[in-house]
């Protein structure tokens, strides 16, 4: 059984998410009523409620690769019930932030390989090239011809042209210079 | 009326059929939409998942172009942008600190006093049903249609700001104006699996199906949604979802403002209708809409 003596170091995690995060996770009074409610809890993923617990509980391991966080789509709805108004999703931007200072591998890597290749596209063109992206998503995960079927009968309609994929090279150096600079400001 | 249009990547992307009937609906009701030069990407859940800092710089990039428009409102059809952008302005004024980091990284100010709405919100509170009514030249009597509203355009409530969370109203009014019927459902706010469409695919499958045999249990004809996401979730995924329970359930996702575009006499091809992977204009024909 897991139990805490009240030394000083038990409380590092805690303190790094209330502080990177803004919430007071003190707060929560482990009812239940955001893994209830929330649409990707399931048998393999815990939900917010254990995820709260195990950061009250100095349990870094299992918070830092628990995989409810990486699998948070921030719906809100978890928060729009909660008794203390606990924002889950600004929980889920600490554990992340704090997972790749300490070099965490991402617990779930195929949904941090889509976030990641969404970002590179938006650092260098300031926006997202979304048909681009999906390609490049699918050819490294090698699932190349995924929805492939779809997208044949969306170009067919004219919904998209497979242009769409060459199409807009143009760059953004000010959204570029947005990310180098945010990116020093969080190191610091 | 003259607002500033933020239309975001998938609506010149994934999602045109969105941004086409935003602008025929807002031409039909003589709203001017002033699209930002230069407007970026909010940074959407990839950001807000991955840096905080980084996220909120992003979306005040923007409301600083905004700004600079001089005019007092925002429209956001993408309901993501919309609450990023309306978080990131409250997020800046309340916290002294956070706005100079913000600031020194978009090396620019923000005055933070831009009122953003999602689609929504501004047909029903800026625009007004009388007015909308006004404008129905075609009314939809006999479309059956769910109100579908999604996530981010009403929760989490404090940050929204917007309608009811879990009993949302101003869609289904919205509807309504335009003639149709709006049917009662259990699944207004139920999320269809957002942002994991490609990473967890059988997620997505598992949350849209719930939507889509509820929606085809209830009688609807077609459901109406805000949110591009949802749109895409519940349009792509309806093969995946019906070859699961051996059934093609044929449910066309439109936008609602491609209904209120026909309401008011716009063509459908005007309005992107032809653009969908399950066709709603089989349905529309039938139903002698066009």
């Amino acid at each position: 059984m897991l139990r805490l003596t009240g030394a000083p170091s038990e409380k590092n995690l805690l303190d790094q998410v209330m502080r990177r995060s803004g919430q007071n996770l003190l707060e929560c009074l482990q009812c239940g009523k955001c893994s209830g409610g929330c649409p990707i809890a399931s048998e393999k993923v815990s939900g917010p409620r254990r995820l709260i617990a195990e950061i009250l509980s100095n349990m870094r391991d299992e918070a830092l690769t628990n995989p409810t966080w990486w699998y948070c789509v921030s719906c809100g709805t978890c928060m729009t019930r909660c008794p203390v108004e606990i924002n889950m999703y600004r929980v889920a931007t600490a554990l992340c932030e704090i997972s790749e200072e300490f070099g965490v591998a991402p617990s779930e890597p195929d949904i941090h390989r889509f976030e990641d290749l969404f970002l590179k596209s938006v650092e260098k063109y300031g926006r997202v090239k979304e048909v681009r992206t999906v390609a490049v998503y699918n050819m490294v995960t090698k699932n190349p011809l995924k929805d492939v079927d779809k997208a044949l009968i969306l170009m067919r309609k004219g919904a998209m042209s497979p242009l769409d994929i060459l199409r807009g090279w143009t760059k953004d150096p000010k959204v570029s210079r947005i990310f180098s600079l945010a990116r020093r400001r969080t190191e610091e | 009326m003259r607002v500033s249009y933020y239309p975001g990547c998938s609506l010149e992307g994934t999602a045109k059929p969105y941004d086409l009937s935003v602008r025929q609906v807002c031409r039909g009701l003589e709203v001017d939409l002033e699209e930002p030069d230069g407007w970026s990407c909010c940074g959407s859940s990839p950001a807000l998942k991955m840096n905080r800092l980084l996220s909120t710089a992003l979306s005040a990039h923007n409301l600083a172009l905004m700004e600079r428009q001089g005019l007092s409102d925002v429209m956001a059809p993408c309901p993501f942008c919309f609450r990023r952008l309306k978080s990131a302005q409250e997020e800046i004024a309340e916290d002294p600190l956070l706005r100079s980091r913000v600031e020194t990284i978009i090396e620019a100010q923000t005055n933070g006093a831009l009122t953003i709405h999602n689609v929504l919100g501004f047909l029903t509170q800026k625009v007004g049903l009388e007015a909308i009514r006004e404008k129905v030249t075609r009314p939809l009597a006999g479309l059956k249609v769910v109100p579908y509203y999604g996530c981010y355009a009403v929760k989490p409530p404090s940050v929204t700001q917007f309608d009811d969370p879990e009993n949302p109203t101003s869609l289904d009014e919205i509807l309504r104006a335009a003639g149709a019927e709006v049917l009662d459902w259990d699944f207004k706010v139920e999320c269809c699996g957002a942002g994991l469409s490609l990473s967890k695919t059988e997620k997505v499958v598992e949350l849209s199906g719930r939507l889509i045999r509820e929606a085809k249990w209830r009688g609807a004809d077609a459901i109406a949604v805000v949110c591009q996401l949802c749109q895409a979730n519940l349009d792509m995924r309806q093969q995946e979802i019906g070859s699961m329970d051996h059934k093609d359930y044929r449910v066309p996702i439109v936008y609602v403002t491609q209904l209120l575009g026909l309401a008011f006499g716009n063509s459908p091809r005007d309005l992107g209708l032809n653009h969908h992977l399950v066709d709603p204009l089989a349905m529309l024909k039938e139903k002698g809409f066009l």
